[in-house]
């Protein structure tokens, strides 16, 4: 897959993922691995640079917690104001959807 | 896992903020990459190579910094510390050029200086001693002005260059092949440079000492070798004086062959006394501008001499006759500098 295409639509996949759940950073990349069925090839790395600025700008909240494994992760929740972006992210990705396929069909 | 950590240090090293926020950032990044390691084992990967596709899907290290860089700034510290990493990296790529630069100026400089010293010591210092020994240097006069030790260094010299060449050059190949088999140190191609420079500077200093030991009592014996040619100066005045009279002589009889022999004869006794110090011997010292006087006075005899045979050839008696009062004119202030008493 054309890796110039993903650009952008990291964030709308990371908050839609964290819609479901909150998750930790090699979860999320695991999932979207997982149900794109290996669609997506990206670099893992450039997942935690997009999540610490969507926490910066307050879209997502991150917390270190310990689960039965013992070990330590940073899990991330969408906040009010993630949903709200998610939902503008949304109609902008149905709407370029729509108009990207208009081109396409009539060529 | 010191791979991952050594990674891990060079995504982390300059991210800026909070020491806790970056110690956290580097926690999440070990989990996500702990994990990815614990799946691919899972599948039977050995552990070097699981860490090894982990790194290699998580991104190169350099791009990670400056993801991590662009969201939360950078410090100051760091960025300088990889500057002069950079700056030292290239710099050493250039260092066995600018060593192998040095030792080769440095080795062309001492074989020249071998080479000088060779040459004077082979033959400028046995012609110096020569001039000394039949007197045309002054020992005196050297002695006088305290000199004398710049003569003894010359034969010190040619007896050490002429005795102990080949201990010497057993020496130095000794000292290096000690020097490269006994010194183990981080230092060593600075010592060699070091000794190098050393060396060439010790030959700088005999050089020195040698040309100043040729040139200086060379410079305090010219006013010697001036007054000691004074004899032949005069005598080469009276050589020209008494054929200019002779030409005079074969003038008032019109023999055209005396004429020319006696011509030719002037003409010798003038160049002779226009070459070397000859002149200057019968100048006066304590009269400014007296040696110029007597050597544009023997040039107008010189051309006067000139005019002389061609009249002769041409047998033109007016003209001869001209010539010979131009002639005996220009030459009477010289006759009269032989004459006087040396000063």
């Amino acid at each position: 897959m054309d890796t110039e295409l993903l650009k952008g639509t990291l964030s709308l996949l990371i908050l839609a993922l964290l819609c479901r759940k909150s998750m930790y950073g090699y979860e999320i990349a695991a999932t979207v691995h997982r149900d794109t069925d290996g669609a997506f090839t990206w670099r893992e790395g450039s997942l935690y640079p997009s999540l610490h600025k969507m926490e910066q700008a307050g879209l997502i909240v991150g917390a270190w917690e310990e689960k039965e494994t013992g070990r330590k992760r940073r899990y991330y929740r969408i906040t009010e104001a993630g949903k709200a972006a998610l939902a503008d992210k949304r109609q902008s990705w149905s709407e370029l959807c729509r108009a990207v396929n208009a081109i396409l069909e009539k060529s | 896992m010191d791979k991952l950590e050594h990674y891990l240090d060079q995504v982390c090293r300059s991210i800026g903020g909070p020491r806790s926020m970056r110690e956290h950032v580097r926690q999440e990044l070990r989990e996500h990459l702990r994990d990815a390691v614990a799946e691919h084992k899972a599948v039977g990967m050995s552990e070097e190579a699981a860490l090894d596709r982990a790194l290699a899907d998580f991104g190169g290290p350099e791009q990670m910094r400056q993801e991590l860089e662009a969201t939360h700034g950078h410090r100051l510290l760091p960025v300088v510390i990889d500057k002069a990493m950079q700056w030292k990296e290239r710099t050493m790529k250039a260092k066995w050029l600018w060593m192998t630069w040095a030792y080769l100026a440095l080795g062309v400089v001492i074989v020249l200086e071998i080479l000088l010293i060779t040459f004077n010591v082979i033959f400028i210092i046995p012609k110096f001693k020569k001039l000394l020994s039949d007197g045309m240097i002054d020992s005196a006069g050297l002695e006088e002005d305290g000199l004398t030790w710049m003569v003894n260094f010359l034969h010190e010299l040619e007896y050490v260059g002429g005795h102990f060449t080949t201990w010497m050059l057993l020496a130095a190949i000794a000292a290096i092949g000690l020097f490269e088999w006994q010194v183990r140190s981080e230092h060593k191609p600075f010592i060699r440079l070091a000794a190098l420079g050393s060396v060439a500077v010790g030959l700088m200093v005999v050089i020195g000492l040698m040309v100043l030991s040729l040139v200086i009592p060379f410079c305090v014996a010219m006013p010697a070798m001036g007054v000691m040619s004074r004899p032949w100066a005069v005598e080469q005045t009276i050589s020209a004086d008494v054929a200019l009279t002779a030409l005079e002589q074969a003038q008032a009889k019109k023999d055209w062959v005396a004429m020319a022999d006696h011509a030719t004869q002037l003409r010798t006794a003038l160049n002779r006394l226009s070459a070397g110090p000859a002149l200057t011997s019968l100048s006066r010292r304590d009269q400014q501008g007296n040696l110029a006087d007597l050597r544009a006075r023997l040039r107008q005899t010189q051309q006067a001499v000139g005019d002389v045979q061609q009249a002769i050839r041409d047998h033109d008696t007016g003209r001869l006759e001209a010539a010979l009062g131009e002639c005996r004119k220009a030459f009477e202030p010289i006759r009269d500098a032989a004459k006087r008493p040396a000063s």
